[in-house]
């Protein structure tokens, strides 16, 4: 979450900007850069692409600074451009990688009791958490939750932008974001527990 | 007491600290009986931790950065 101080900083270098100094541009891109490459590669996972939409950005940034008005905050402007250009690499992929996320609820019984075994693996994932195939298990399933779902989710438990911001982003209701994120959250818990349940199983039959 | 699909559907809103003391009461009964749904609850907090563990903190590479500044010191200075 942007500090008071980080937005008074982009209101000046916004106007600065819009004044025609340069060196308000540098230091934009310094602030932003790392920020839209990251959020650009989470969305598509593939550095060529998160590289094409940084360059395109910062580009647009510099070109059309006269069209920001201000209504939201720089930082949600440019977060928005950033989404908008990784929507436009992952239009020119595939369909099928994405899954349907009904398949993958909670299931209960008639009466609205857990229909199946839940084990708890939290305590069990240390030994695991930095191995690059739990790594592989994670980047896999965010890719394979929809662009609604996931995005949500990676701008607000990835990168801890607030609901509210969050909201403000996407132009979206709080109960909308709050939605999608548990859709995306009981979807990866779901995959997540198949992987360490079958990982245990393994173990244990050592 | 409310079963375990109410308490799944109001997970969100607890974690949060959104739902009124009535309501997280009766959830917090709910556990007390329901160890499966206790499981759900730490391994849905637990989901959350480590995909951002593994999926924040993502560095731009050198080689990008100098390609990023090289294609706007271009674009720039022609436009």
């Amino acid at each position: 979450m942007p500090t008071q101080e980080e937005k008074e900083l982009d209101e000046v270098l916004v106007r600065d900007l819009k004044a025609g100094k340069l060196e308000a541009f540098d230091q934009i891109v310094e602030i932003y850069q790392r920020k839209i490459y990251a959020l650009a590669f989470n969305m598509t996972r593939n550095q060529m692409d998160a590289q094409d939409v940084a360059q395109e950005v910062l580009l647009s940034i510099y070109r059309k600074i006269d069209t920001f008005q201000g209504k939201s905050a720089f930082s949600s402007w440019v977060y928005r451009i950033t989404l908008n250009a990784s929507y436009m690499k992952l239009r020119n992929r595939k369909k099928e990688q994405y899954v349907s996320l009904d398949d993958f609820m909670p299931a209960f019984n008639k009466a609205g009791f857990q229909n199946e075994k839940i084990t708890d693996w939290s305590e069990n994932t240390e030994s695991l958490l930095f191995s690059n195939e739990t790594k592989g298990v994670i980047e896999k399933a965010v890719d394979q939750l929809p662009e609604k779902e996931k995005v949500v989710f990676i701008l607000r438990d990835v990168d801890g932008l607030s609901t509210e911001k969050v909201c403000e982003i996407l132009d979206l209701t709080v109960p909308a974001v709050k939605s999608r994120l548990h859709r995306a959250r009981l979807f990866l818990r779901k995959k997540l527990s198949t992987y360490f349940d079958e990982f245990h199983a393994k173990g244990k039959k050592k | 007491m409310i079963c375990c699909k109410e308490c799944i559907d109001l997970l969100y809103d607890y974690l949060e600290g959104n739902l009124n003391t009535e309501t997280a009461a009766s959830l917090k009964e709910h556990f007390q009986d329901c160890p499966p749904c206790i499981s759900f609850l730490k391994t849905y907090q637990k989901t959350t931790s480590i995909c951002r563990e593994s999926l924040a903190e993502i560095e731009i590479p050198e080689a990008v950065q100098s390609k990023l500044k090289e294609f706007l010191h271009k674009n720039i200075q022609e436009s």
